[in-house]
């Protein structure tokens, strides 16, 4: 099967499809047992994502943001509630989603070329040496990897790989994005140019993605909706929808008065949070 | 001149000082005990000229051939069995037990089931590198970060893939580090097993010599070997060089 | 904090319980099926059955002719390892701590370090005679090389700008070294130590099969030449039981948590 027959269809222009609802977490709770003592990580947590819908969740870290990312990629089972995707249960890998987790999981044994390519290798996905080398070239010159394309991940720096992994993610165009912090160790400038790449692809391949951050301001640039999480145990403390156009110019996007408004919003309810999770882990020293 | 060219020459002084005080210890005091580098040197060469290399095919073929089998059913045990939850649970207290059994100590069991050839010596250099592979390759299968396999598991592959793709390669690290210690052993479990009880090979030269109290021949014996472990020992580093390059660049970017 | 991983809490966690089943049905079938084997499918002559072995160490117990050969090969192996750990580590600090000279020897002791050190028994006994004292001069010589690399091993992962800024602040010699050569070392001597005791048992059990009229080694190496199976796996079975005493409590297992490499 070639690559071209994984790739959806650009959109009919004009009438809006009607929006199937993609994923859904119903009231979903999370335990976790450590050293024999449980602990609720997500408690009551309702999310309901249409097709295409471009979800942010932010709060605080250890505020189970994570661990929801988790349970739509089927890695993790709830303990309570239900996760379905596409209105069938998520009960095993989610094969249709793309993860890039906080930390990338580059194969060290593989060049960074050999990591992007790895999803052409499978059976599932297998194209030709040709068809492949193309599609790695075409992704390694995206995310600004010429250059390196024989060099091992521990020769590269933590952007670098982080870059890779997005490669390696964005390559086989998942129709579903689970982004955990993906641009956190990226410098200022190179942030603002992946955070547009990223946007222009989403719109292009109409896919539907969850970013999780602590970054405010990534979200209400990028998303067409935030939640704002408490912690401990996670919760929705807020929801808000971004209505700024599609597709958007990250770039100028954040120097309109709109966008600052919004941003002061949400943040009033952040710092708070923010706040909180301090407090707590100065009490549990 | 180069740093590393004089220390080279130094090294070579040093040898030379080392070679001649011995040599002159033997002219001198008596070279009854210690021999002497020249009669060990003429040695060497008289050997070279008549059964030395028969008996280093001896060792090289127990050493090989046990290799051969071990190495190969070593590995692929200790990644099947570590990578079942079940199985690494329940075989865990036997494989600690044989793991702490000097297994050399086999030898005179095997040289009784197999008489005199090089069987025995086969038989111990493949249990020996088995066990030591095996243990490698079992813990390595059991290290294998998770979350890799996660995410190859996302992308579609099947389990025969995360398998191959990740299973596999990383416990080549492993298998590695199994390879530096198998290959200096299966020299070791080679010679024990010939010292113990043999007509032929490396270690048959050192028991030959000794129970006829041939002092240069037993310098002449030891100094073949030191050459023939030097050589595998230089050997494995060299292959682990190559394989794992990867990995060199992670411990030196540290 | 949690790591995700594949849907780890749907897989069912497994009940210690059956595997402690598991493992006891494994070890009766095994014994069962050798008693089962030996004089039907295979002679008795070449791997005896478990009846058989039971009653000779039983014999070894009741008479008390066990005991001779666990203490021999237990003082050997402490004498050998003590031996060769001091002489290794006081030989891994000497080089370590003059650079220079280690540069030069280095090739040396690499070269000796390659050599297997069995080889040198014949080479003991000759100068030693048949005894206690060739036995431990073979265990100490294969523990000096782990030591010593583990030592200088340790000495080198010493953080130089450490002490630099120690003495700075008016750290005293002694305090650096408590503070920071001895931190440094400490884990390497520790690793290279328990590696070590490995080694220094095989060497003893060899050592005692190859020339010695005491010990397990030389127990299993007579048993097998008078061709009395039952003997040799007793004697197996001891040695088991004490290697297992001496190795399991010190983890030896868990060395293998890392891929490390002793030597260079």
């Amino acid at each position: 099967m070639s690559h071209l027959q994984l790739i959806r269809p650009e959109p009919a222009t004009g009438a809006t499809p009607a929006r199937r609802r993609k994923i859904s977490l119903d009231k979903v709770a999370v335990d976790f047992t450590t050293r024999g003592k449980t602990f609720r990580a997500v408690d009551d947590v309702t999310i309901e994502v249409p097709e295409m819908q471009f979800l942010a969740l932010v709060g605080p870290s250890g505020c189970g943001k994570s661990t929801v990312l988790n349970m739509v990629a089927g890695l993790l089972a709830p303990s309570e509630g239900s996760v379905t995707y596409d209105g069938a249960p998520v009960e095993a890998a989610n094969t249709r989603v793309g993860y890039m987790t906080q930390k990338d999981t580059l194969l060290p044994w593989r060049s960074v070329a050999d990591n992007i390519g790895i999803a052409f290798e499978l059976r599932c996905r297998k194209a030709n040496a040709a068809e492949r080398r193309e599609r790695v070239a075409e992704m390694i010159d995206l995310v600004g990897l010429k250059g390196f394309e024989r060099h091992f991940p521990a020769e590269l720096s933590g952007g670098m790989r982080k870059r890779a992994a997005l490669a390696r993610m964005l390559i086989y165009e998942p129709e579903t994005l689970l982004l955990d912090e993906p641009f956190a160790a990226l410098d200022a400038q190179l942030r603002i140019l992946m955070q547009q790449e990223l946007l222009r692809l989403v719109e292009r391949r109409q896919m539907t993605v969850i970013l999780v951050t602590h970054d405010l301001e990534e979200a209400v640039l990028m998303a067409d909706r935030v939640m704002v999480f408490t912690s401990g145990p996670g919760r929705i403390r807020t929801e808000r929808d971004i209505p700024f156009e599609r597709p958007r110019n990250a770039m100028e996007l954040r120097f309109r008065p709109e966008f600052s408004a919004i941003h002061e919003e949400l943040w009033s309810e952040l710092k708070d949070e923010f706040a909180a999770s301090v407090e707590r882990e100065r009490r549990a020293q | 001149m180069t740093d590393s060219s004089r220390l080279w020459l130094q090294r070579a002084i040093l040898l030379v000082a080392i070679l001649a005080a011995w040599e002159a210890c033997a002219r001198l005091v008596s070279d009854r005990w210690i021999s002497s580098p020249v009669a060990i040197a003429e040695r060497l060469a008289q050997w070279m000229a008549g059964d030395l290399w028969y008996h280093m095919m001896i060792t090289g073929t127990e050493i090989g051939a046990g290799l051969a089998i071990g190495i190969p059913l070593g590995v692929l045990t200790g990644m099947l069995l570590g990578r079942s939850k079940r199985m690494a649970a329940v075989f865990r207290p036997f494989i600690v037990l044989m793991n702490s059994l000097p297994i050399v100590a086999l030898t005179p069991l095997l040289i009784m089931w197999f008489g005199l050839g090089m069987q025995p010596k086969i038989v111990l250099v493949a249990f020996v590198s088995f066990l030591l592979m095996f243990f490698n390759s079992f813990s390595g299968a059991r290290a294998v970060d998770e979350e890799l396999m996660d995410t190859l598991a996302l992308m579609g592959a099947s389990a025969k893939e995360r398998f191959v793709k990740v299973v596999v390669p990383s416990c080549l690290t492993w298998t590695i580090a199994g390879l530096k210690n198998a290959l200096p052993y299966a020299l070791i479990a080679a010679v024990i097993g010939e010292m113990m009880l043999s007509r032929n090979g490396l270690g048959h030269l050192i028991t030959r010599s000794a129970q006829q109290f041939d002092m240069t021949g037993i310098y002449t014996a030891l100094f073949v070997l030191m050459v023939v472990g030097g050589l595998i020992n230089e050997g494995t580093t060299q292959l682990e060089n190559r394989l794992l390059r990867w990995r060199h660049l992670e411990t030196r970017g540290r | 904090m949690w790591k995700g991983s594949v849907v780890r809490n749907r897989q069912k966690a497994l009940n210690p319980r059956v595997v402690l089943v598991q493992q006891l049905a494994f070890l009766i079938l095994l014994i069962g099926a050798w008693q089962f084997v030996s004089g039907r499918l295979i002679p008795p002559f070449y791997i005896s059955n478990p009846l058989d072995i039971a009653g000779v160490i039983w014999k070894w117990l009741a008479d008390g002719s066990i005991w001779v050969h666990v203490r021999s090969t237990i003082v050997t192996l402490f004498m050998g390892y003590l031996v060769g750990a001091a002489l290794g580590i006081g030989l891994g600090l000497a080089l370590g701590l003059s650079p220079r000279t280690e540069r030069i020897v280095a090739p040396f002791i690499a070269a000796l370090y390659g050599l297997p050190k069995v080889a040198l028994l014949p080479l003991f006994v000759i100068f030693f005679g048949i005894g206690l004292v060739s036995k431990v001069a073979l265990v100490a010589s294969v523990v000096i090389f782990l030591l010593f690399y583990a030592t200088l091993a340790g000495v080198r992962d010493i953080d130089r700008d450490m002490i630099d800024g120690l003495r700075l602040m008016g750290a005293s010699g002694e305090e650096i070294t408590r503070k920071v050569r001895m931190p440094a070392i400490l884990p390497w001597l520790y690793t290279g130590l328990r590696t070590s005791l490995g080694y220094a048992l095989t060497t003893t059990v060899v050592s005692e099969a190859l020339s010695s009229n005491r010990g397990l080694g030389f127990l299993i190496e007579y048993s097998a030449s008078q061709f009395h199976s039952a003997g040799v796996f007793a004697a197996v079975v001891v040695l088991l039981v004490l290697s297992s005493a001496i190795m399991v409590p010190l983890g030896m297992l868990e060395r293998r948590s890392k891929p490390t490499r002793l030597s260079h």
